[in-house]
């Protein structure tokens, strides 16, 4: 693993790229969507590699949470008047909530199992936000929601019309919450995860709570998802649970698989790759996919830990070949 | 490992670079469609028509001397993201002239088009749709529905079904529908006709793509012993296996399909196996006998082209395109997008079978000249018996009692 002052300087390093991409394409409006799409996707991905790539917790209910997130910012948004730049708090806090609860029968499981409860979440959620439930508590049924309120910030409304302040404002959530996940990985919580990670019994003796450190990073993973989701509800204004359709669940498997799991910041890199790929690969038509996971085979087999783990072995290398005292 | 990256870099170039080499003198169509994931099949027959469309005023010279470019765009499983992607890149980026869609979001393609300016057609037969066009009118002056609402085409299927020549053995009905927004809207009407006519319904069950295995179901089916059963999923897979399954013991009930019956692969991969069956296509051209001698001209056009009978969607998509290369060529030129939109809505396009005329909510509401066409397989292909409104037998063709029905 990276130690955390080049994980910084990474992290820096790419967000300082981002920073400036609108200086290039910011009079394209179909490629700022793109870029707003892949800082949502990269804060999304980064969780899952959190609760999964470093505490060794095989969730699968990412997009679930991600959804509970963007149904909750509207509905709160909409039934109540509450404006929406507070109303994704309401929707991180629930989301937060509905995470524990699910991460509580996880602490008794291990592996394959935890991945079978998370997913039945994910499975659950279409037809409770499509059924009666859901209708009554605003979701629209079937049809979803057409009308989400957009976000509005100390009386400035932010429209797609015009992505690039929109883009700004994705890009300090994401550079907040990737931020967070930094501190958290730095702090005695990222070292408690590799410890559970790695052993939990051993990490037990020493004391670490592994139920206190699970229910932790599911409640914060949850928490930054379902406020994400809030956020890409009032951007993209409508809503269905056809976000809980295969494509976005692969998408964020391979942005993972790209990046490198457990190699933050790899999930940003790759959510930024994978996204890119995708569009390139659009002209191809219904060979994308066949494409899209050709290209992830071999960059599985050739890269193993992803984009990350390159730099990793790059670095070592140059280091083992640099002069003594350099 | 540099030239590798070069060899990469190019290819990525080459990508991006094509559809700008590409941009004579053109007028760009925008088709977004699902060419991945589940719908991919709905997408294919949509696009089929729309080829046919371009091609033939390729071939004719083009429009107002300007060959059309189509330019695709896979809307995959509608997500909100992706279908406002197709927009910003088709109405955004490239820029088209008009959008020929199909499936295309319920509602959700609405917002997303009605921001821009260029016709955008679809196929979405929902309420919902019309719902988001009637919020902003003017906003949403260049969307256009191909097909009339799933409510309208519930009520169409239930007339069919009341006017069939034949005498039910009792009024009770079965309602099994896919649990989205198209399969509620037709189940929740046919469920309304039924109750009113004093049938009962027995059962009215919500299930999702993918079911395939239908034991518990049709055990109460059997139970029920009803009249009618009527399947709305609109895919294959689903509706072939509960046929299956349902005649290793069926009952005498009529099999009511609607537009389930459509996707190409049920008649296709049953052949005479699926006779019997029932179904309706919205905006049809019916079959294998056109209405029109220049309908059986299409018609035959299309069966020499792609070597099969029209599926749903084909001729609407078709007509869509006709529709408003007709409008641009009365207006005298393309980028006069609203121009070319109220050309539309208010004179209509005159078509193989007659006239196209929107409503008031800019849908081509079913009847006049281009009714819904109510199909049955026979011989194992899909024959239209009746159209409607007004409901009425469709020339010669006749209902045939299935042959599980014992009388």
């Amino acid at each position: 693993m990276m130690d955390h002052k080049r994980i910084t300087m990474m992290l820096a390093g790419i967000w300082a790229i981002v920073a400036v991409l609108p200086l290039f394409f910011g009079g394209t409006d179909f490629i700022m969507h793109i870029l707003i799409m892949c800082l949502i996707w990269s804060v999304v991905a980064s969780c899952w590699d959190l609760i999964m790539g470093f505490a060794g917790i095989f969730s699968f209910g990412q997009v679930a949470f991600f959804v509970i997130g963007s149904y909750t910012s509207a509905i709160v948004s909409a039934r109540f008047g509450i404006p929406p730049v507070f109303a994704v708090f309401i929707a991180g806090g629930f989301t937060a909530l509905v995470g524990i609860l699910v991460g509580l029968p996880c602490l008794k499981l291990k592996g394959a199992y935890i991945a079978l409860v998370t997913f039945a979440v994910h499975m659950i959620l279409e037809p409770v936000l499509k059924g009666d439930i859901g209708q009554a508590i605003g979701t629209g049924g079937t049809r979803g929601l057409l009308s989400i309120d957009p976000m509005t910030l100390f009386g400035y409304t932010f429209t797609t019309a015009s992505p690039i302040p929109y883009f700004y404002l994705f890009f300090l959530v994401a550079v907040a919450c990737s931020v967070i996940i930094l501190l958290v990985i730095r702090s005695h919580w990222g070292t408690a995860f590799l410890a559970l990670k790695d052993s939990q019994e051993f990490a037990t003796c020493l004391g670490v709570s592994a139920f206190k450190y699970k229910l932790m990073v599911f409640a914060l993973t949850s928490f930054l998802t379902g406020m994400m989701g809030g956020f890409y509800a009032h951007y993209v204004g409508m809503l269905s649970t056809r976000m809980l359709g295969i494509d976005l669940f692969v998408t964020l498997m391979v942005i993972l698989v790209i990046g490198g799991v457990g190699k933050f910041p790899g999930a940003i890199i790759g959510a930024f790759i994978t996204i890119a790929i995708n569009e390139l690969l659009s002209p191809l038509g219904p060979y994308r996919p066949i494409t899209m996971g050709a290209l992830v085979v071999i960059l599985v087999l050739v890269l193993p830990d992803g984009i990350v783990g390159l730099f990793e072995k790059l670095f070592s290398g140059s280091r083992r070949l640099s002069p003594k005292g350099h | 490992m540099k030239q590798r990256l070069s060899i990469i870099l190019m290819l990525m170039l080459s990508l991006v670079a094509a559809p700008a080499l590409m941009a004579a003198e053109t007028i760009k169509v925008g088709v977004p469609l699902a060419m991945t994931g589940p719908y991919t099949d709905t997408g294919d027959n949509y696009w089929k028509g729309i080829k046919m469309a371009i091609d033939e005023i390729n071939d004719a010279g083009g429009l107002l001397g300007k060959p059309l470019e189509p330019v695709r765009f896979d809307t995959q499983e509608f997500a909100p993201e992706r279908v406002m992607q197709g927009a910003d890149y088709l109405c955004g980026q490239i820029k088209v002239d008009s959008v020929h869609a199909g499936w295309a979001g319920w509602g959700q393609d609405v917002r997303a088009y009605g921001k821009y300016t260029a016709p955008f057609f679809a196929d979405d037969g929902s309420q919902a749709a019309v719902d988001v066009f009637n919020e902003d009118r003017e906003q949403y002056k260049n969307i256009f529905q191909l097909t009339d609402t799933g409510i309208n085409q519930a009520q169409s299927m239930f007339n069919v079904l009341m006017a069939l020549p034949y005498e039910y053995p009792n009024n009770k009905a079965v309602i099994i529908t896919a649990d989205d927004a198209w399969g509620t809207e037709v189940g929740e009407t046919l469920k309304k006709n039924f109750k009113e006519k004093g049938w009962e319904v027995a059962m009215h069950e919500l299930v999702p793509y993918g079911t395939n295995q239908w034991g518990p179901l049709l055990t109460q089916i059997r139970r029920i012993k009803p009249a009618i059963i009527h399947v709305e999923i609109v895919s294959a897979q689903e509706v072939i296996t509960f046929f299956r399954q349902f005649m290793q013991r069926p009952t005498n009930s009529i099999l009511s399909y609607g537009y389930s019956l459509v996707p190409r692969e049920v008649v296709e991969t049953m052949g005479t196996e699926a006779d019997g069956l029932l179904g309706e296509v919205p905006t049809a051209m019916p079959t294998p006998e056109a209405p029109t001698p220049e309908a059986q001209a299409w018609l035959d056009k299309f069966e020499s082209i792609w070597g099969h009978l029209p599926q749903a969607g084909s001729w609407a998509a078709y007509s869509g395109v006709k529709a408003w290369a007709a409008a641009v060529e009365a207006v005298g030129d393309e980028k006069k997008h609203d121009a070319v939109s109220d050309h539309i809505a208010t004179h209509g396009y005159k078509g193989e079978t007659g006239w196209w005329k929107w409503d008031e909510d800019h849908v081509m509401r079913a009847g006049g000249d281009v009714p819904i066409a109510h199909f049955q397989v026979q011989n194992g292909e899909m024959v239209a018996i009746f159209t409607d409104p007004p409901t009425r037998p469709y020339k010669n063709y006749q209902f045939q009692v299935p042959r599980w029905i014992k009388q």
